[in-house]
């Protein structure tokens, strides 16, 4: 059971390659984290493993649990399994907080089947309390007029409520403060589990103090290029990105 | 040669004569202009390019053709007053030229549209007077086309940047005097260019009528900015064109400021052609009296990834009355249009009057198009804000509204343009009852 | 797109929907008793009042205001070239059976009955109203009103009985808020007008529940042309409520109404409208309201069917403190323009309007704003407000927006706001990836666009709104 990503390469409606080859598994139970500079990469491989429109894959396959998702469209995606935390996530104007989530998980039901408003509400008013989430959020518009920590902490709670195999969390930790990365941390290790896989992707070591890693992956110029265990965060961040390019020289 | 002539016959009844010299294709559209003109029936209260408008203000019938220039100029040349040192200087008094001055490079084609026509007639005839006016106005334009004789070309060939600003001083001069000007200006790829016309009468109780028309090209990644100063005396009436064509990667900025005029109706089409084209229109007009000014603009999306934006401000005294009606139009498949258009008025007095009429048609869907209109006058909180200050009630209002318009000059981004723009403004402000502001 | 609804709607929900959709496309045959037949001359319009047994000063004011009709020009100058379409000589201007309205059910007759049943009229108004009026082509097959109303006063007739019964609270009012040559349609709906309610709330009554009247066409090339006069005395508050629908006919129909509401000193009316007519009906509708002293008319309007609807709701602010309010939606898919706005007269001091208008353009559909703001000379502390955004779904869909405000004077305040966009990419692409089909996407993004307006509604009509702005999304994407 695993998220299988190989030799993937994307490229932009431009023509422009982003992605030059990534291979990465992420077997359920691990968490695994990518690091790398700016532009090297990382987004842009959340957003292709989701399935975004901007992107063109040219070669390499990204099964989840052995079945091939590439030709799934964005939504048969999510309900496979595959969770995106956005960086930056939209904002739904009119639609409140309650009713989006309602209709993501109406949507994971099958055909006939309603889902159960006292149950759901229980369930949601549960992992509020642990993201320590007022309750008038759940009548506000998604993202509309949150902060930047607010936003983060919905796309958490959005990722508890729907429970999915694979958990890609796009800089998280960016824009928070202190206080708010440990409550986003707590909501994911609340989901650590073994038959659950997550990818981190960072920019710094900081959110790692909080989530602890089994994996750590730099990438650099659409590239995976180094693999190793939580020590080599650690290193990254004593000694910056330069050194980054020793390993593409060599 | 007008000197001679006997000016009695009015500008509607005597068929133009297009002087001999010209070239034909010229003496042929003025013909056929002419013959528009008598076809093109006048604006009625259905059309909706009128709707508001005092109609009454369009018989042009007492207008003369062909009034004589005054034998001494010498206090129109002295008054004639632009920018510092401006790059090219042209004086025109009742379409005649009568004082030129230039330090432009010698690339650069900038001479009077008489002299254009006999110079360089093939540049002319590719760009003069090709769109189709569709803002009211086409019978006068057609009167125009028919009775220009005069104006300025400019023609400035690819990745020529004109330093400084070109000046045209377009005079009225004698009782029931009505000029025709024209100013054509086309910029190469990667040129650059200003020009500013000023309209002004040589005296402050004689009729007259302007029907003045701007044609601006500019070329692929080209800066034209052009400006006019309407400032006649209160007994003119004006009506001003204008059509902008902006292609791919240019900006095109068309500034108008109105102080004059009995009665002036604007009229501004910008084209967006190319990608990444961009246009700024932008206007200050200060009513007051019985001054009205009615302005229609169109702000069209032809090619997709175009911007334009358009502010116009009014500030109404006495019993002045303004109209707004603007359209910004996205063609199919003119999609990532950028589209703005704001109106604001600020009413100086309780007998003024204003119309706005901002309006969209979008046929694109992925657009960023707004509009917004307003209408109030100033609030008794910033002039208490003022005084507090310790500034007299008067100049609060004055340095107020003075500061409604100089958010629209600022946007001119040159500090001498912006100078002169505002040296008649004030002119203005000093001219209106009680000071004004 | 591979939008597939089984996957995420459940199969009640499909077929509610399912019924929905066609609820209002189902005919039964014509009986009529009475039938002006086709074409409009003076003859036609003495039938109409023979028929009616109109007083005299009724067939005086219908004969004038065919003359007005006739030499009225159609509005083209600023308006769709599609009037030309319609064909006045082949309309039907007066059918009907010649029965009274009955109050009760029972005695409707039984496929008039059957009709009402499927759109759910007496079941919504055993929940929820306080009175019905069914109007079935010409006239009113049905019309009652809660017992304790009439106790109170409350008049809710039809405008035939209006004007007979009840003249002296009636004419002084009839024709006085859109008088006949306010524009061709007017002149024609007051030359041929049948049916519509007469409603008077005596002073100081405020209803508790809505009135509501529903007008359903059964005939092909039939004209709908009903009348309506709603008078709040001083004090008093209703909501008034109308929906319509017609089968689907291969020749278009015509409805055009005229609605005139006075709220004297103090009054309070709301009118709500969701328009439904299938996509052949030429909807051109002229509504307007005064508002006297410290009264308040409200404009709720919901725009979803027809092929053309030209409608531009308006309030008179005559009484100082007056106010008036537009809220508007509008839907238009292809083959559809709806053309409305909102017109606000300002004619007191210290009056106030409020216009919000949102629409969607969907596939190849078309909608338009017109708006007129119109603040006279020597008052003060006016107010408006304008707003007016709009949703472009598809390349093919557009929108029109024509405001004109005049201000006289300085001592008032107008703000006029206008925007276009799209549902973004990033937008879908979020929802999407929370699992959410394009489709449902689109919904729930539309949905949210018009969510602050669809809650002006009463929640029964918010519920059936919103069904058939889904409805309607459903084929948008792909």
């Amino acid at each position: 059971m695993s998220l299988v990503i190989t030799d993937l390469h994307a490229q932009l409606e431009d023509g422009t390659e982003i992605l030059k080859g990534v291979t990465l598994e992420i077997p359920a139970g691990e968490v695994h984290a990518i690091m790398g500079p700016n532009g090297s990469g990382k987004s842009t491989l959340s957003k292709v493993i989701s399935g975004h429109e901007g992107y063109e894959v040219t070669a390499g396959s990204v099964t989840l649990d052995g079945e091939d998702i590439l030709e799934m469209s964005i939504d048969e995606r999510s309900r496979a399994g595959v969770f995106l935390a956005f960086q930056y996530p939209a904002e739904v104007p009119g639609v409140s907080n309650a009713n989006f989530i309602r209709a993501a998980l109406q949507a994971r039901l099958p055909k006939g089947q309603e889902l159960d408003a006292v149950a759901y509400y229980k369930s949601l008013y549960e992992k509020m309390d642990l993201l320590e989430m007022d309750r008038k959020f759940t009548a506000r518009a998604v993202n509309e007029g949150f902060s930047g920590g607010e936003k983060k902490r919905n796309e958490i709670l959005q990722m508890l409520m729907l429970e999915p195999k694979y958990c890609i969390l796009d800089e998280t930790d960016s824009g928070l403060d202190i206080d708010a990365l440990k409550i986003v941390a707590k909501g994911v290790n609340a989901m650590r589990s073994t038959d659950r896989g997550m990818l981190l992707i960072t920019h710094y070591q900081r959110l790692l103090d909080y989530i602890k890693p089994d994996v750590v992956h730099v990438m650099s110029a659409g590239r995976i290029v180094k693999t190793g265990g939580p020590e080599l965060a650690l290193e990254l961040e004593e000694k910056g990105y330069d050194f980054l390019k020793e390993l593409t020289v060599a | 040669m007008s000197a001679t002539l006997e000016p009695t016959a009015s500008i509607l009844d005597l068929a133009p004569e297009t002087a001999p010299d010209l070239p034909a294709w010229f003496a042929e559209r003025q013909r056929a202009a002419w013959q528009r003109f008598l076809e093109t029936p006048a604006p009625t209260r259905r059309d909706e390019t009128w709707r508001f408008s005092n109609l009454k203000q369009l018989d042009f019938s007492s207008y003369l053709a062909d009034v004589p220039v005054p034998e001494d100029t010498g206090s129109i040349i002295e008054t004639s007053v632009g920018v510092e040192s401006p790059a090219a200087k042209y004086i025109f008094v009742n379409e005649t030229l009568i004082e030129i001055d230039s330090k432009l490079p010698e690339n650069v084609i900038c001479l009077p549209l008489a002299e254009a026509l006999l110079l360089h007639p093939d540049l002319v005839e590719k760009t003069f007077m090709l769109q189709d006016t569709r803002l009211g106005s086409a019978k006068w334009a057609a009167l125009h086309e028919a009775r220009v004789s005069n104006g300025l070309f400019v023609h400035v060939p690819d990745g020529v940047e004109v330093e400084g600003t070109i000046e045209v001083f377009h005079w009225l001069a004698g009782d029931r005097a009505a000029i025709f000007p024209h100013t054509l200006i086309v910029t190469g790829a990667q040129s650059k260019v200003r020009v500013i016309d000023y309209f002004q009468s040589a005296e402050s109780e004689q009729e007259g009528l302007c029907i003045a028309f701007n044609d601006l090209c500019a070329g692929p990644g080209s800066k034209l900015d052009y400006l006019a100063i309407q400032a006649f005396n209160e007994k003119t009436r004006v009506i001003q064109i204008n059509e902008t064509g902006v292609a791919k990667e240019a900006s095109a900025t068309g500034f108008i400021l109105n102080t004059g005029a009995a009665w002036a109706r604007n009229e501004a089409m910008s084209r967006l052609t190319g990608e990444g084209s961009r246009s700024d229109m932008l206007s200050v007009s200060v009513p007051a009296r019985e001054q009205e000014f009615d302005q229609r603009t169109f702000q069209h999306h032809v090619s997709p990834g175009a911007t334009s934006d358009l502010l116009y401000k009014n500030s109404l005294y006495d019993r002045a009355r303004t109209i707004f009606s603007g359209l910004i139009f996205v063609d199919e498949g003119a999609h990532r249009t950028d589209a703005y258009q704001t109106c604001r008025n600020l009413f100086m007095s309780e007998d003024a009057e204003a119309h706005s009429m901002p309006g969209l048609e979008i046929n694109a869907d992925d657009v960023k198009c707004s509009h917004g209109s307003t209408s109030a006058q100033i609030s008794e909180e910033e002039i208490f804000y003022l005084r507090a200050r310790g500034i007299d009630p008067h100049r609060a209002r004055q340095l107020i509204a003075r500061g409604f318009s100089v958010e629209v000059i600022e946007r001119l981004g040159d500090e001498k343009v912006e100078e002169t723009v505002l040296r008649f403004l004030d002119d203005k402000f000093s001219r209106i009852a009680g000071g004004g502001a | 797109m591979s939008y597939d609804s089984s996957t995420t709607i459940d199969q009640e929900t499909q077929t509610a929907i399912d019924i929905d959709r066609s609820k209002g496309d189902f005919k039964f045959p014509e009986r009529h008793k009475y039938d002006a037949g086709r074409g409009l001359t003076e003859r036609t319009v003495d039938y109409i009042s023979d028929v009616k047994q109109d007083p005299e000063w009724v067939r005086e004011f219908r004969q004038k205001a065919l003359k007005v009709f006739l030499e009225k020009p159609m509005p083209t100058n600023w308006a769709t070239k599609d009037l030309e379409n319609i064909d006045f000589d082949n309309i039907r201007y007066y059918l009907s059976d010649g029965e009274k309205p009955k109050r009760s059910w029972d005695e409707v007759p039984e496929e008039v009955l059957k009709t009402f049943d499927r759109l759910g009229i007496p079941e919504q108004e055993r929940a929820f109203l306080a009175g019905v009026e069914a109007q079935y082509d010409s006239e009113a097959a049905y019309s009652n009103m809660k017992e304790e109303l009439t106790q109170q006063g409350v008049i809710f007739v039809n405008s035939t009985e209006g004007l007979k019964e009840y003249e002296e609270v009636f004419r002084p009012w009839f024709g006085k808020v859109i008088p006949t040559g306010d524009n061709k349609f007017s002149a024609l709906n007051s030359a041929v007008f049948s049916g519509g309610s007469f409603i008077y709330i005596p002073k100081g009554v405020k209803l508790k529940q809505p009135l509501q009247a529903y007008f359903r066409i059964n005939s092909e090339s039939f004209g709908q042309f009903e009348r309506t006069l709603i008078i709040a005395d001083e004090g008093a508050e209703v909501m008034y409520m109308e929906g319509c629908t017609a089968p689907k006919f291969e020749t278009s129909t015509l409805h055009s109404a005229v609605v005139e509401l006075v709220a004297l000193k103090g009054a309070k009316i709301q009118y709500v409208t969701v328009q439904n007519w299938s996509s052949n009906v030429y909807n051109l509708v002229t509504k307007r309201g005064l508002a006297m002293e410290d009264a308040e008319v409200r404009w709720i309007d919901c725009n979803i069917g027809s092929r053309l609807t030209m409608k531009y709701p308006g309030v008179i602010m005559k009484g100082e403190r007056a106010r008036g309010e537009v809220i508007s939606i509008a839907l238009a898919n292809s083959g559809q323009h709806q053309d409305t706005g909102a017109k606000m007269i300002h004619a007191a001091n210290h009056t106030t309007s409020n216009v919000v208008s949102k629409s969607i353009s969907v596939g190849e559909g078309r909608s338009t704003y017109r708006g007129q703001v119109h603040i006279p000379k020597h008052l003060k502390g006016c107010k408006n407000n304008t707003e007016c955004d709009a949703l472009l779904i598809n390349t093919k869909s557009r929108t029109d927006t024509y405001p004109a405000i005049t201000v006289k004077g300085n001592q008032h305040a107008t703000q006029h706001e206008a925007s276009v966009s799209q549902v973004s990419e990033e937008m879908l692409f979020y929802m999407q990836q929370r699992g959410i089909d394009e489709g449902h996407a689109m919904s729930l993004a539309v949905n949210g666009f018009i969510n602050d307006l669809v809650r002006e509604f009463p929640m029964e009509y918010s519920v059936e709104l919103k069904r058939l702005i889904d409805l309607e999304m459903e084929g948008s994407v792909g």
